[in-house]
């Protein structure tokens, strides 16, 4: 569905990321993991069209850029890592904004469809009887899970995530980690996600890019890129050994 | 979603008070004219005949009502500006006063007036393209530097630049005015505003530029909703960043540029009704730019009216009355505000 | 004859209050109108004045060539624009006028700081504060600046000719119970207007009429509709004239809603001339002649 080549950004004179490539395919589920800095989120910025980037992103055959922002919105929801909404609105108009770009024109029809989405959105994850909320008066995974129910809402084929786990606590990990599953499930779909806790993207992820530097230094299945050596070089550390240790403490 | 916009009634009730403030302020003046002399005058006016015997007529139907549909429009324009540009910068405290637009079309209208640049046979068009041209091209640089300083248009650092231009604006209004001496002597005007020279020219322009602009704006509300929660998320929802982004600062410059033209540097109005009205009616842009609008007339309606009766036969300048009660308004706005968050 | 010896009385009057000019043979020692005491050792030949009603004065005087230099906004005479310009005002700066080497600066105490003052005195300029409120203090400036040019004599001759001049327009003026509105900015910018303690309002005085907006202090902004309801006799503007558009007069006369006032109808405005009439100089008494001959000629016709 996506496939990006050669991906370059650089700001001013510092190369965040360095030529990376990949391919998105159907029923996907791409995990983006390396230490902090690596240029995971800055990728996905290239990727919605929010960073200057050089080489080719193409959706469905089609360059990236030749998209007009409505049209790539039907097709790539982006749930980026922070939300600080300045005003008081409610989870409900935030939410309903996912549905802008169904929107006709001027004169053209309402969007029939988008009463029905935005309440499915908000059943999906869990803000309904916040729905007439204030945002301003949200917690932190309140918030992100409000953003969450907005890209739900604006029915892509792809979704870009960044750090879709930050603030929630361990329910919410575990609900919202199975409604994107639930939500890949259906045909015509892929994921691409920044995660920084390894062990959930070996428990969801289709494929993995193990990012240092701005470079990819190894992708391709979850499992053939999580291996130790992969691991330990990237992070400088005995990746597995950490893992395992902290496991025990629960025996 | 069954409440995104106004009810008929709703327009209604803002019409009818607005009306009974336009209304108010006929009747009330540094002169005491009978009000039933006042609603005489304005009835013979509109069923065409002539006013009766007396200064009342002329007091009414040329000195007032032009000043009062002036007013009433430039209220409207500067504070449907203030509310548009508070959601696109997602700043609070956005308004052409403290991001320095209103002191780059007051630069501009100066230099028109001190270089005589003007379009024949249109009374104020040279006056006024140059307030737009500046309004506009103070907007762009106040921007960019505020881009160049924080990538995010943070609050401080925006509002930090629009004074610092302010300030520069201000200078070279001074400069100019020094250079070009007596032709520009009442630099008053360019600083605190007057309204006393409105007239049913000048009304008539701007309500052709807030109807054309004003239907821009409007039009663009749930854009201005996106960009109030974020440009990001702006644009990953669809919306044309750039495209909306260019066409309401544009709509905004015009707006402002034409009302500095015609009343000079009114502070505090974009800045302080969209608060109250975004208070009342809430943040959603589809909202708050009607109720905008409807209390930003009402405002300056209100504070010229104080500033025309107060010290009689003295006219304080409005600028003067909207930044006093402004600034005081926006303070109990802003603690309660931060109280409440 | 009478009125020729009044005015020497009180000219006499005037140079004991004013109290300067003690030439003793020493030097000169005025005392300025911040009730400052200056000495000088002989009469200033290096002067350097602010305001342009001093640098009228001086010229007025003889005393041009004592000019070094002068406030950006002094324009005449015009031989005065051959002296370089300061800065005046609010930007005054201490430093141009030490460089121009005077030994008196001539200035008004409005927007200069105690430090600049200070600053100046001690470089050894001796600084002499003109400030004049009123025609009176007017004759007062003239008297201070004669002293310290050493020319007393001709201080004394204007400001007699000065007396002369606003008393023969006292003295024929019959315009009792007529009002004047003076105009001291235009419509576009917010009409100012001038009210008591002014000099126009008392030229207007001088000329029988009565200032419409006596009740206003000095100069001020005024409402348009108030102009409407007082409905003067005349109006004075003191707009100047740049060559395009309507004049200041015509376009008061095009104002709507003023086409109904006394003094539009029967087309009794008057273009003054701004500097003439808002500067403590000796041009006052042309200013006030200007008007008394308009609005006399408006009494004649009628």
């Amino acid at each position: 569905m996506l496939t990006a080549q050669g991906i370059t950004v650089r700001y001013g004179d510092k190369t965040v990321v360095d030529g990376v490539s990949f391919s998105l395919r159907e029923g996907e589920w791409l995990m983006l993991a390396g230490p902090n800095g690596a240029g995971k989120s800055t990728l996905v910025s290239a990727l919605s069209q929010g960073a200057a980037y050089a080489g080719k992103i193409e959706l469905d055959g089609r360059d990236l850029r030749a998209y007009k922002p409505s049209e790539l919105a039907r097709k790539v929801g982006v749930l980026s890592q922070g939300h600080e909404a300045g005003y008081a609105f409610t989870v409900e108009e935030i939410v309903s904004l996912g549905r802008y770009a169904y929107r006709g024109g001027f004169l053209s029809g309402r969007d029939k469809d988008g009463e029905k989405r935005i309440n499915q959105a908000l059943a999906d994850t869990g803000m309904d009887a916040m729905r007439k909320k204030s945002v301003l008066t949200l917690s932190g995974g309140e918030m992100q899970r409000a953003f969450l129910a907005q890209v739900f809402a604006q029915s892509p084929q792809i979704l870009l995530l960044d750090e879709p786990a930050n603030h929630l606590d361990l329910i919410y990990q575990k609900h919202i980690f199975s409604l994107i599953r639930d939500w890949l499930s259906l045909p015509g779909r892929a994921v691409l996600s920044v995660v920084h806790d390894l062990s959930l993207a070996k428990r969801y992820g289709t494929d993995a890019i193990l990012m240092s530097g701005g470079k990819a230094v190894a992708q391709g299945g979850i499992n053939a890129v999580f291996t130790p050596e992969n691991l330990d070089r990237v992070y400088g550390m005995d990746v597995y050994g950490w893992m395992r240790d902290s496991l025990k403490q629960w025996e | 979603m069954k409440s995104e916009r106004f009810r008929w009634y709703t327009y209604g009730l803002f019409s009818l008070a607005l009306f009974g403030a336009m209304l108010l302020c006929v009747c009330a003046g540094s002169v005491s004219v009978p009000a039933g002399d006042t609603l005489s005058v304005l009835w013979n006016a509109l069923c065409g005949k002539p006013s009766p015997d007396g200064i009342s007529g002329a007091i009414i139907l040329s000195v007032r009502l032009p000043r009062v549909f002036c007013v009433a429009l430039i209220g409207a324009a500067l504070s449907l500006c203030g509310a548009a540009m508070q959601g696109l910068l997602r700043n609070p405290l956005a308004d052409g006063s403290t991001l320095g637009v209103s002191s780059g079309a007051s630069l501009g209208a100066v230099m028109a007036i001190a270089f005589g640049v003007s379009i024949p046979s249109l009374p104020y068009a040279g006056t006024m393209a140059m307030a737009m041209l500046f309004a506009f091209l103070s907007l762009m640089l106040i921007l960019f530097l505020a881009y160049l300083l924080d990538k995010s248009l943070s609050t401080s650092s925006i509002i930090l630049i629009g004074v610092i231009f302010s300030m520069f604006a201000s200078s070279v209004i001074s400069l100019i005015i020094a250079f070009a001496g007596e032709k520009l002597k009442s630099i008053t005007f360019w600083t605190m505003g007057s309204l006393s020279g409105s007239n049913y020219a000048y009304a008539l322009i701007l309500a052709l530029a807030l109807l054309i602009c004003g239907a821009v704006i409007l039009r663009c509300s749930q854009e201005l909703n996106a960009f109030a929660v974020g440009e990001d998320n702006a644009r990953s929802v669809g919306v044309p960043v750039r495209r909306v982004k260019l066409t309401i600062l544009i709509a905004v410059s015009v707006l402002i540029g034409i009302s500095v033209s015609v009343g000079g540097t009114i502070g505090f109005v974009g800045l302080v009704t969209p608060h109250i009205a975004r208070m009342i009616v809430g943040p959603n842009h589809k909202k708050l730019l009607p109720a905008s609008m409807f209390s930003g007339a009402v405002f300056l309606l209100l504070a010229d009216l104080v500033g025309r009766t107060l010290v009689s036969p003295i006219e304080l300048p409005i600028g003067v009355v909207t930044s006093l009660v402004g600034s005081v308004i926006f303070v109990i706005v802003f603690y309660k505000n931060r109280r409440k968050g | 004859m009478l009125r020729k010896s009044v005015s020497i009385l009180l000219l006499l009057a005037i140079l004991l209050s004013a109290s300067f000019a003690l030439a003793d043979g020493a030097g000169i020692t005025v005392t300025d109108m911040k009730g400052r005491e200056i000495t000088l050792d002989k009469p200033a030949t290096r002067i350097v004045a602010l305001t342009a009603a001093d640098c009228e004065i001086l010229c007025a005087l003889g005393a041009g060539d004592t000019l070094v230099g002068r406030g950006t906004y002094c324009d005449y005479p015009e031989s005065v624009l051959e002296a370089p310009a300061v800065d005046s005002g609010a930007g005054t700066n201490v430093e141009q006028i030490i460089a121009l080497e005077p030994q008196v600066v001539l200035m008004n105490t409005m927007a200069q700081t105690l430090e600049q003052v200070e600053a100046l005195e001690n470089a050894g300029i001796k600084v002499v504060v003109s400030e004049a409120t009123d025609i009176a203090s007017v004759y007062e400036a003239i008297g201070l600046i004669g002293a310290l040019t050493g020319k007393n004599a001709e201080a004394g001759e204007m400001v007699a000719e000065m007396q002369a001049a606003f008393a023969e327009i006292t003295a024929n003026s019959e315009n009792a119970g007529k009002t004047v509105y003076f105009e001291v900015s235009p419509l576009q910018w917010g009409l100012w207007s001038a009210g008591k303690n002014t000099f126009m309002d008392e030229i207007a005085t001088m000329c029988g009429l009565t200032n419409a907006f006596a009740d206003v202090d000095g100069w001020g902004e005024i409402s348009e509709e108030q102009v409407l309801a007082r409905d003067p006799d005349y109006i004075v503007t003191i707009t100047m004239y740049y060559g395009e558009g309507p004049t200041p007069v015509e376009e008061i006369k095009s104002r709507a809603g003023w086409e109904n006032l006394k003094a539009v109808k029967s087309d009794a405005i008057f273009g003054a001339d701004s500097n003439e009439i808002s500067r403590p100089g000796p041009r006052l008494a042309d200013a006030a002649r200007a008007l008394y001959e308009f609005v006399g000629g408006e009494a004649a016709d009628n």
